[in-house]
């Protein structure tokens, strides 16, 4: 599991040279190996749907569903009216109130202080305030 | 920015009663109740079309915490995982408790934590089956949240919905509950094998299922001991 997780970091971390087919089969790969780990946590009761990891330290806000297929790096925070499927999010990560991602990997360090954001296939990055400060990479 | 009927509709989900909108709002409310029922429908039609397509058989599993839902499955799935691919889905506000019960009966279980949510509802049995290939399975149970009130606001689109009560629960339990046996194919009264000892009146209940609903199929079971679990499982069609 952690090895796939290596792997799609590390694509990630060069975004102008990121192959979409690699990052699609890893996913693949690394949600077949996904185990549940929602046992520890800070809020409310969210909605799961199995398998979904929690990281250490992640933070659920109020009426979240999570799952199915859900890695969430430690210290990373989900606002309040997510909802995420098959998604990684990687560490210290902020995700804005009210946001619906599926299928989507979003970059560790990245913060999300804006609402309302519905995306699909997409790699996520950066520190934005607005949606157009987001950096934006379809697959 | 979210303006005040934008905050006011998120807090329906959480209110769920007409009577405790504001005037001003009380119209959105009613729409809103209306489209989240409407949506849940067309996607239990849609679910029950995939089942159909793959050729499962399914069944949607409701009724009160304790009355032996998790118990009769883990019976059912020993008899039937020899011979079928099952997988079964387990509701619970929290933990893998069941599940983890059931996969010891060699089936695949997935585990859905509804949180504050008292039922399962088809969108998130959609999310589940969107991301499996339904032709590995022959047979999917749904072991609902445990309650009886909450599952009758939401089909889940399977062939039949089983409705298990116990007579630990008393004889008034059936007649209290009207709206998921008016709902339900199959009305199994289990912990048959406590009768003598708590004096339940079990024809009452019978008849109380008959009268709410005559098509529903009552069987009275003990998970427990065994008894009438063969006719159950000619019942629900093996």
């Amino acid at each position: 599991m952690k090895e796939e997780l290596n792997k799609i970091e590390e694509i990630i971390g060069n975004p102008n040279e990121i192959k979409i087919s690699n990052i699609q089969e890893l996913m693949k790969t690394f949600f077949v190996k996904l185990k549940n780990r929602v046992d520890i946590y800070i809020g409310d009761y969210p909605t799961f749907i199995e398998p979904v990891y929690l990281e250490d330290n992640v933070k659920i806000g109020d009426d979240v569903l999570l799952g199915p297929n859900i890695y969430v790096g430690a210290n990373s925070e989900i606002s309040d009216y997510v909802e995420i499927s098959n998604t990684i999010i990687f560490d210290n990560v902020k995700i804005g109130e009210n946001f619906k991602l599926e299928n989507c990997i979003v970059a560790k360090n990245s913060s999300f202080n804006f609402k309302n954001l519905n995306m699909k296939n997409s790699v996520l990055i950066g520190f934005a305030n607005l949606k157009n400060e987001l950096q934006i990479i379809g697959f | 920015m979210f303006n005040k009927n934008e905050k006011d509709l998120y807090r329906i989900k959480e209110l769920e009663s007409t009577n405790l909108a504001t005037d001003d709002i009380r119209e959105t409310v009613i729409k809103t109740k209306k489209e989240v029922e409407r949506d849940n429908n067309i996607l239990a039609n849609f679910i029950h079309q995939c089942f159909q397509n793959s050729k499962i058989k399914s069944f949607d599993i409701v009724g009160a915490i304790g009355a032996g839902k998790t118990a009769l499955l883990e019976k059912i799935v020993e008899i039937l995982s020899p011979k079928f691919k099952i997988l079964v889905v387990c509701g619970d506000i929290t933990t893998r408790v069941d599940a983890n019960r059931i996969e010891q009966h060699n089936a695949e279980t997935i585990q859905i934590n509804t949180g504050r949510e008292c039922a399962l509802n088809a969108y998130h049995i959609h999310q589940i089956i969107k991301n499996k290939d339904l032709d590995n399975y022959d047979i999917v149970f749904i072991e609902n949240v445990g309650n009886l009130i909450c599952p009758s606001e939401f089909v889940l689109g399977t062939d039949k919905r089983i409705i298990v009560v116990s007579i630990t629960e008393g004889e008034w339990v059936v007649e209290k509950h009207p709206m998921l046996f008016k709902m339900s194919d199959i009305a199994i009264i289990n912990k048959i094998d406590l009768k003598e000892r708590l004096g339940t009146n079990v024809k009452k209940m019978i008849a109380d299922a008959k009268k709410i609903n005559p098509e529903i199929e009552v069987i009275t079971t003990s998970a427990k001991t065994g008894e009438n679990i063969d006719k159950l499982m000619k019942l629900i069609g093996f």
